[in-house]
């Protein structure tokens, strides 16, 4: 197939007074799947439209392939969309729905129905094609949505939370879907979403975006381990990461950290930002529950148990964490327990940003 | 107990509602069967003899009184008008709704103020005006004043159904390759049917329908619309009665069969399926 990258440089977007999109660069490559992912409302279904040509940003350059597009109409950016609500055409039956986009570009006939054909057995739903999009069900719609825009074979497949009217059991598994598809068309795809465990599986490259600023493009590993800031370290990982306040101290050489209730020895680390308030973040499963020389004593409040895992919020005084537990383990709310925690595995952040 | 009294009561209002609507029309119909001699010896009679179905009437109106003209020229005019009112109030109720453009709110919104004058107020100036211009007794002038009058409801209507429509799907649209006058033809045409028509009976109804208009401006009586017609002919010389019933008959059921022929597709609503659900 023929993709294409794309590169957004310094794209602005106002609507009125708000600052819908302020400054967003990005590259994505040749059949790189790329997810933005942030709460509603950060601009990323913004930043799609603006890609796709439907909204024009007030600056920036969008690119594809390194030529700019800007002065292209939705049509010829030769681009494809599925929408959150599917969008299809009511008044058409799947295969004109699917054919749609061809026919409009004055594709011969026999090709657009070959076509079609092609990509309903990539779906399955070879069987569907004489029906109108309101006898379809939900998950039948969605992937004619997908089949709209794959029928076109575009330079590059912009998505807009395709997944999230689906129920959750159907989600999961057209989630996999998409995946593997991707795998087999080798597309470029900019996908949006504010569902956290679509960015983190599908994506070889997610963007967090927040109040219209991008907070962080790395690959989803990187962005799980090292969050460059504390809004990134909460929005991923669920249940989110436990970020404490405190103060950097130097004690003997050595580093500690000087929470409410509780201190830690930073031991190797050596934050460059001398003694200041700071705040550290620790994964609950990077909390290890046990005696040590360095753990801590907590009670525990509350037990959430999920089944593959049970979670314990544990109070330490004046902060509360959250740490995994196995699932075999057994525990009783009130219970005094030790916890340790291994200092490479803390996420120190100043001034919001990691150090 | 009390439930079933409300229902009869209901049954009963009903039909009595019903009687007072339809008494005239049946007396309408009734009278334009009858032959005068029938009308002047019995002036109550209601009833109607079948055997004595008398169509002398409308021949008569249609060929001695001009109105195969009348019809004709009511035709020509209800659908230029229909045609332009109804292409006008979609490209513009389109550029209302989705298009950004300076002044585009006004324009929305001043669009009704057209109706805060009453036509009795703009028909004397008008007839002043066009009488200078030398425009007036022409039935294409006609058609100009009628889509005047039209187009604001029928551009109100349009919006407001257009408003109904999700974007996302034009959006597609143009994604998929259509221009912005492809999207309206291909996308927001079709599935505005049921809107369409009725913007379209309503345009009829009032070119069909309106008198005030045609009477100060036709002075020619190849130029009569049917109103026009019909008191033409309850004011000559000859009083017939069961003529000027004939006539209102004509007037009459071209709209009715319309409107009952409408209604069906008038509910029926095209957008169940394109979103989610």
């Amino acid at each position: 197939m023929n993709m294409a990258s794309l590169t957004l440089k310094a794209i602005t977007k106002r609507f009125g007074k708000v600052m819908a999109l302020s400054c967003v660069d990005l590259h994505v490559d040749d059949g790189e799947f790329c997810v933005l992912l942030g709460p509603s409302g950060c601009g990323k279904s913004t930043l799609l439209n603006i890609i796709a040509g439907l909204i024009l940003q007030d600056e920036g350059i969008v690119m594809l392939d390194g030529k700019s597009v800007d002065r292209l109409s939705p049509r010829e950016r030769d681009v494809a969309m599925v929408f959150q609500s599917y969008a299809l055409y009511p008044h058409m039956t799947v295969a004109q729905n699917l054919g749609f986009g061809l026919r409009m570009r004055g594709v011969p006939k026999p090709t657009i129905q070959e076509r079609v054909l092609e990509s309903t057995h990539l779906l399955g739903i070879e069987d569907l094609l004489d029906r109108k999009p309101r006898e379809l069900s939900g998950g039948q719609r969605q992937r004619v949505a997908m089949g709209r825009a794959l029928v076109r074979r575009p330079r590059l497949f912009l998505l807009d939370e395709p997944l999230s009217n689906l129920d959750a059991r159907l989600r999961a598994s057209v989630r996999l879907e998409l995946k593997q598809l991707h795998r087999k068309i080798q597309s470029t795809i900019v996908y949006v979403t504010h569902d956290q465990v679509e960015a983190m599986t599908l994506g070889d490259k997610v963007v967090v975006m927040r109040n219209g600023k991008v907070h962080q493009i790395d690959q989803p590993e990187t962005i799980y381990a090292r969050p460059a800031n504390t809004f990134v370290a909460r929005f991923i990982g669920s249940p989110e990461m436990n970020l404490c306040q405190g103060r950097l101290l130097q004690k003997d050489g050595r580093s500690h950290f000087q929470g409410a209730g509780f201190s830690l020895d930073l031991g190797g680390l050596k934050p460059n930002v001398g003694e200041d308030e700071v705040e550290v973040g620790i994964r609950p499963e990077d909390i290890v529950i046990g005696q040590s020389a360095t753990a801590l004593r907590g009670k525990v409040e509350m037990i959430s148990n999920i089944g593959s895992e049970k979670y314990l919020h544990v109070d330490l005084g004046d902060v509360s964490l959250t740490v995994r537990a196995p699932k075999e383990a057994i525990f009783q709310p009130g219970q005094i327990i030790l916890l340790t925690i291994d200092p490479d595995r803390l996420h120190i952040f100043h001034e919001g940003l990691r150090i | 107990m009390e439930r079933t009294i409300i229902r009869i009561l209901r049954i009963m209002g009903l039909i009595i509602f019903i009687a007072i609507v339809s008494f005239p029309f049946y007396w309408m119909i009734v009278s334009s069967f009858k032959s005068l001699s029938e009308i002047l010896l019995k002036p109550a009679n209601l009833g109607l003899d079948i055997r004595k179905i008398d169509f002398h009437a409308y021949y008569e109106v249609l060929f001695e009184h001009g109105f195969l003209r009348y019809i004709s020229n009511s035709v020509y005019v209800s659908i230029v008008t229909v045609v332009l009112s109804v292409t006008l109030a979609t490209v513009g109720g389109y550029a209302v709704t989705r298009l950004r453009f300076r002044g585009q709110k006004i324009m929305s919104y001043s669009i009704l103020l057209i109706y805060m004058f009453p036509a009795i107020v703009l028909v004397i100036p008008l007839y002043v005006m066009f009488s200078r211009v030398g425009l007036r007794d022409s039935i294409n002038l006609l058609i100009l004043v009628y889509l005047a009058q039209t187009l604001p409801v029928a551009l109100y209507m349009l919006r407001s159904y257009f408003q109904t429509l999700p974007p996302e799907m034009e959006q597609a649209g143009l994604i998929d390759g259509c221009s912005r006058l492809g999207v309206i033809w291909r996308i927001v045409i079709p599935l505005s049917a049921p809107a369409l028509a009725s913007v379209a009976l309503y345009t009829f109804m009032i070119a069909w329908n309106e008198f005030l208009f045609a009477f100060m401006f036709l002075d020619t009586p190849e130029k009569f619309t049917l109103s026009r017609g019909v008191v033409q002919l309850a004011g000559s010389v000859h009083l017939s009665k069961q003529l000027v019933m004939a006539a209102s008959v004509m007037v009459t059921i071209p709209i009715l069969i319309l409107f009952l022929f409408f209604e069906r597709r008038l509910v029926q609503g095209l957008t169940a399926g394109a979103m989610k659900g």
